[in-house]
């Protein structure tokens, strides 16, 4: 009998093999993933992305990427139709960005009248247990803009190495999202993959393909999705409160989502050295430290006046400007670790950035002409 | 754009370092047997089935000596192996190839495609007569974003005994585009994206599907900033191409990509919710496109049997096919009208061959080789020069090596002539009886004559009903109306001289080697489209493709094309230029009889353009002997 049973199995085998099942997942997804561009059409490496959509009235996630500072989003579906798209509200704590597909002559918070077929259920997909590592995952994605229009997004499949919080990322790439992750062991986060959605082998919804970071102590990239289900304590003024990933989609939906008041703008001077330096006369003027300010974290860390800082976090510091777009993406309670040239020795100097002081100039940066 | 995409041809100095970091990971214990699913258990032992079929001929592509360049895979018995063009450039003619069994073998240059980056190169046996494993070309048309692949090959030039590494991974897309590199070279159409991990040393490797197939040639993946290793975005370029280049490239051949001879852009780039609409808009006079009565703002619907929506679409449907190749297209007139035709495509390496033959420069857009002396000063040359590979060497302008040309054109006269017999001892006046059907519904007796006369120069007569028309082809100071005779036969006289040439004297017949388009060829395969026997059918010409090896002709200014059945050498058609910016007037022939040992076709159908013009029903042949 049970030679019997052995046989039948291996003659079976091929043909459950012919009818390989991530094919129909690949094709039923792809129907839920769209190619999502930036302003200038197509040109620039990081001006498109990946969205996730998330109704049949066009709603769908992506990345808070700098691709959405435009008002000229533009989205192709899986069907090849070449759409315009609006954000209707960010949460940079989640890394998402809630937006919709615009149909001309609608107006805004009317029903496009999209009916589209395929689309997640975030709640329902929310309530789904976590995947374990060891798990298969398939991560889709518009990754290196390979697809446009109609062509396929790519898929990539790998297993699910650990759910865990990314620690210690933070400011390096302004990179937000405190919460859990899951770490998968293939190459999902390449350029313009954010947004995508992660799945089980069945296709159903685990989470959404995180931006491109890097792991700044070993230089390698993190391949991680932010779950579905996502929650963040989010700091209000004084208040501090919890928002789950379906809730911020839910009230977003129904324009109720206020974002948060941040303590420091994005866009600001990023947190507080207390380093003055040398008069900045020339378009790379070397950042020698020419005045330290009393009680700053430069001083407590040990800096000296005719420092010259030539590494924050491992990244190469040329000017003084380079210095300043640096400390933009940092921020109040983050460390860094600046490493600085003393006579004819690198130091290296951990700081814990505060607030800027009120009243004191902060540096203006002018960021270098956009390339085309 | 910016330069996203690399190749994957190896640096030999990192592999030492690579081994070194791979070592720890291989120190997780295996589960014992008693905890693994059944059938998973059976997974794998498929997966590792598939893997032991092909290992044996998976190569790799060596600098004489032995040095790793790049990857490749044995798809004959014979030894030819496929690999990439941007593998063997550097290390062409004679090279060796290392297999599985530890050995290397000493291989040379067959064919070539730049643009398609697809080298053919050939293995020699240790022995006379041994003969190699090889792998089975699979379908690549049925390969689907979602399967199962592995790639193999030897990344880093990691196996000093040519032990191919296998990889398993996910097909991520089909029919991508990644754009040329380099001066219009090196343009992955039509390809292959997968997630399966390629790096450098595994240019020119297999790409399998689960079954053991051959489903394309490794060779390009989207880097960016993640450096030049496994980036989980790999390109093969896909075997179903590569068919449509191998008979060129068994025939020495340094093919052609090909053009449409007129550009196609995309209507309406911004506006658009739709799909867009590719239109004409610059048609060449030369070009079929335009002999065709293509006018600008006609619009392309359909190319190759496949829809056109995309500019994307559209180059990796022309990637697909060699310069010459005849495809169907469907064209909607701005006025409406839906039409399908065939178009013969125009080669393109002209234009930018041109723009890269700067005297005293060096060829921009190709990463030099550090450390690689020039090839006078290189020890390897000069040991491969003793190589019996290189007497397997014959350069020729147009050609990768000729000597395998010269291989495949005998082959393919011995078939012909197997199959037909020799018409060698009829080297006397000829004559055909019979009846045509013309296309305009007339019809009638019909006889042909062949005759020379004293110093050898040849007239051909045709008398259908009384109405003659002649020509003596090599005359000289012939108008192209009277080379074009019969009117509207697009020359039928100038293709019949043609054809009596080519039965009797065979290479002996035409021009002697010429430079570009020497006098009697292999042309590699070309698809035929023959002609309904019934004169009036209005089939879609597609309907009656097949693919057909080529011999090419030149009889003094006159080009030729003889198509042959690949199965068994039967003569299934032909084509003759009056002048070569015109359409040829094409022969079908069939109803192949014996007239006298000789076997000759009793039916002949004549096209010209997109016109039929009329079918020869033969009676009787008279073959004089000299």
């Amino acid at each position: 009998m049970l030679r019997r049973f052995c046989l039948l199995a291996l003659l079976l085998a091929p043909a459950a093999r012919a009818a390989d099942p991530f094919v129909d997942v690949t094709e039923k997804t792809n129907q839920k993933v769209l190619k999502v561009f930036g302003a200038g059409g197509f040109r620039g490496a990081t001006n498109y992305s990946t969205g996730t959509l998330i109704s049949a009235d066009g709603h769908f996630l992506t990345v808070a990427s700098q691709t959405l500072d435009t008002s000229e989003l533009i989205v192709h579906l899986a069907d090849g139709r070449r759409m315009k798209a609006v954000v209707l509200v960010t949460e940079p704590e989640l890394d998402a960005a809630l937006c919709q597909i615009k149909v001309d002559g609608k107006k805004p918070g009317e029903p496009t009248g999209l009916n589209l077929k395929d689309y997640f259920d975030i709640e329902a997909e929310a309530k789904r247990p976590h995947a374990e590592p060891g798990d298969w995952v398939l991560a889709f994605s518009n990754l290196f803009e390979i697809a446009m229009r109609n062509e396929p997004v790519s898929v990539m499949q790998g297993t699910v190495m650990s759910y865990s919080k990314l620690h210690g990322r933070r400011g390096i790439f302004d990179f937000p999202y405190t919460g859990d992750v899951y770490v998968v062991d293939a190459i999902t986060n390449g350029p313009g993959a954010g947004g995508g959605p992660l799945t089980n082998r069945k296709g159903e919804l685990l989470g959404f393909i995180g931006r491109e970071i890097k792991n700044s102590l070993s230089e390698t990239w993190i391949n991680y999705a932010i779950p579905t289900d996502a929650t963040v304590t989010l700091r209000d003024g004084d208040k501090t409160e919890t928002v789950s990933l379906p809730e911020f989609v839910r009230l977003g939906m129904q324009g109720k989502y206020k974002p948060r008041i941040r303590p420091v703008a994005a866009s600001g001077p990023g947190g507080y050295t207390g380093i003055k330096f040398v008069p900045n006369v020339l378009d790379r003027t070397p950042p020698y430290i020419d005045e330290i300010m009393p009680g700053s974290p430069a001083e407590k860390g040990g800096l000296l006046v005719n420092d010259l800082v030539s590494f924050i976090d491992g990244e190469p510091i040329y000017s003084i400007k380079s210095y300043h777009e640096y400390m933009k993406r940092t921020r109040a309670d983050m460390t860094v670790r600046l490493e600085v040239r003393r006579g004819d020795n690198l130091q290296s100097v951990e700081l814990k950035l505060g607030e800027w002081p009120k009243g004191m100039l902060k540096p203006t940066v002018t960021l270098p002409p956009e390339k085309k | 754009m910016p330069n996203l995409t690399r190749f994957l041809r190896t640096r030999v100095t990192v592999a030492a370092g690579v081994v070194a970091a791979a070592a720890p990971l291989a120190l997780i214990p295996p589960a014992t047997a008693a905890d693994v699913d059944p059938k998973v258990k059976a997974a794998e032992a498929e997966r590792v089935k598939a893997v032991n079929l092909v290992r044996p001929a998976v190569a790799a592509v060596c600098f004489y000596g032995g040095q790793v360049c790049g990857s490749g895979v044995v798809i004959s018995e014979d030894g030819y192996c496929l690999t990439n063009y941007h593998v063997t450039e550097g290390i062409s003619p004679v090279m060796q190839c290392g297999l599985a069994d530890g050995l290397l073998y000493d291989a040379v240059i067959v064919g070539q495609d730049k643009i398609g980056d697809v080298a053919l190169v050939k293995m020699l046996p240790k022995k006379e007569g041994d003969k190699f494993p090889f792998v089975q070309l699979g379908n690549s048309d049925d390969t689907k974003p979602g399967e199962w692949s592995m790639a193999m090959g030897n990344p880093f030039g990691l196996a000093l005994d040519f032990t191919p590494t296998v990889t398993y991974g996910l097909i991520s897309g089909t029919q991508r585009y990644q754009p040329p590199e380099g001066k219009g070279t090196l343009e992955y159409t039509d390809c292959i994206q997968f997630d399966t991990s390629i790096n450098p040393g595994n240019s020119g490797g297999p790409l399998f599907n689960m079954k053991g197939e051959l489903i394309g040639i490794n060779g390009r993946g989207s880097f960016e900033k993640r450096g030049r290793v496994n980036s989980g975005v790999g390109y093969a370029i896909s075997i179903n191409q590569i068919k449509n280049f191998l008979g060129h490239m068994k025939a020495g051949i340094d093919t052609d990509h090909a053009t449409l001879g007129a550009m196609v852009i995309t209507d309406g780039e911004e506006g658009g919710e739709e799909l867009n609409k590719l239109v004409f808009t610059q048609i060449l006079d030369e070009s079929d496109a335009f002999r065709r009565g293509i006018k600008p703002q006609d619009q392309l619907s359909a190319f190759a049997g496949r829809p056109m929506s995309s500019t994307n679409q559209y180059k990796n449907a022309l990637g697909l096919y060699p310069k010459d190749w005849r495809v169907p297209i469907t064209v909607r007139s701005a006025a409406g009208a839906r039409k399908e035709m065939l178009v013969r495509l125009m080669g393109n390496i002209d234009t930018f061959v041109g723009e890269q033959e700067q005297p005293n420069q060096p060829k921009p857009g190709r990463p030099g080789r550090p450390g690689q002396p020039p090839p006078e000063q290189n020890p390897a040359q000069a040991k491969a020069k003793k190589s019996p590979a290189a007497k397997l060497v014959v350069e020729k302008k147009g050609y990768a090596n000729f000597h395998f040309n010269k291989l495949e054109t005998d082959r393919l006269v011995a078939a012909f002539t197997k199959q037909h017999g020799s018409a060698a001892a009829f080297g006397g006046n000829w004559a055909i009886d019979g009846t045509v059907q013309l296309v305009d519904g007339r019809s009638g007796e019909v006889k042909i004559t062949w005759a020379d006369d004293k110093e050898g120069v040849t007239e051909i007569k045709i008398n259908r009903n009384g109405i003659e028309d002649s020509l003596k082809p090599l005359s000289g100071n012939l108008s192209q109306a009277e080379l074009a005779l019969p009117q509207g036969s697009g020359g039928l006289l100038l293709a019949l001289y043609q054809l009596r040439v080519f039965l009797t004297k065979m290479q002996a017949g035409f021009n002697p080697n010429e430079n570009i388009y020497p006098g009697f060829v292999h042309g590699g395969t070309e698809p035929v489209y023959p002609m309904p026997a019934d004169v009036t059918s209005k089939a879609p010409p597609a309907a009656t493709r097949t693919l057909c090896e080529v011999i090419r002709t030149k009889k003094g200014q006159f080009e030729g094309k003889w198509f042959f059945d690949p199965k068994d050498g039967t003569l299934v058609g032909g084509e003759s230029w009056f002048d070569k910016g015109e359409d040829p007037c094409e022969l079908y022939f069939s109803d192949h009889k014996d007239v006298s040992g000789v076997k000759l076709p009793h039916k002949v159908a004549v096209r010209w353009g997109d016109k039929g013009y009329a079918v020869l029903t033969v009676k009787s042949y008279t073959l004089g002997k000299k």
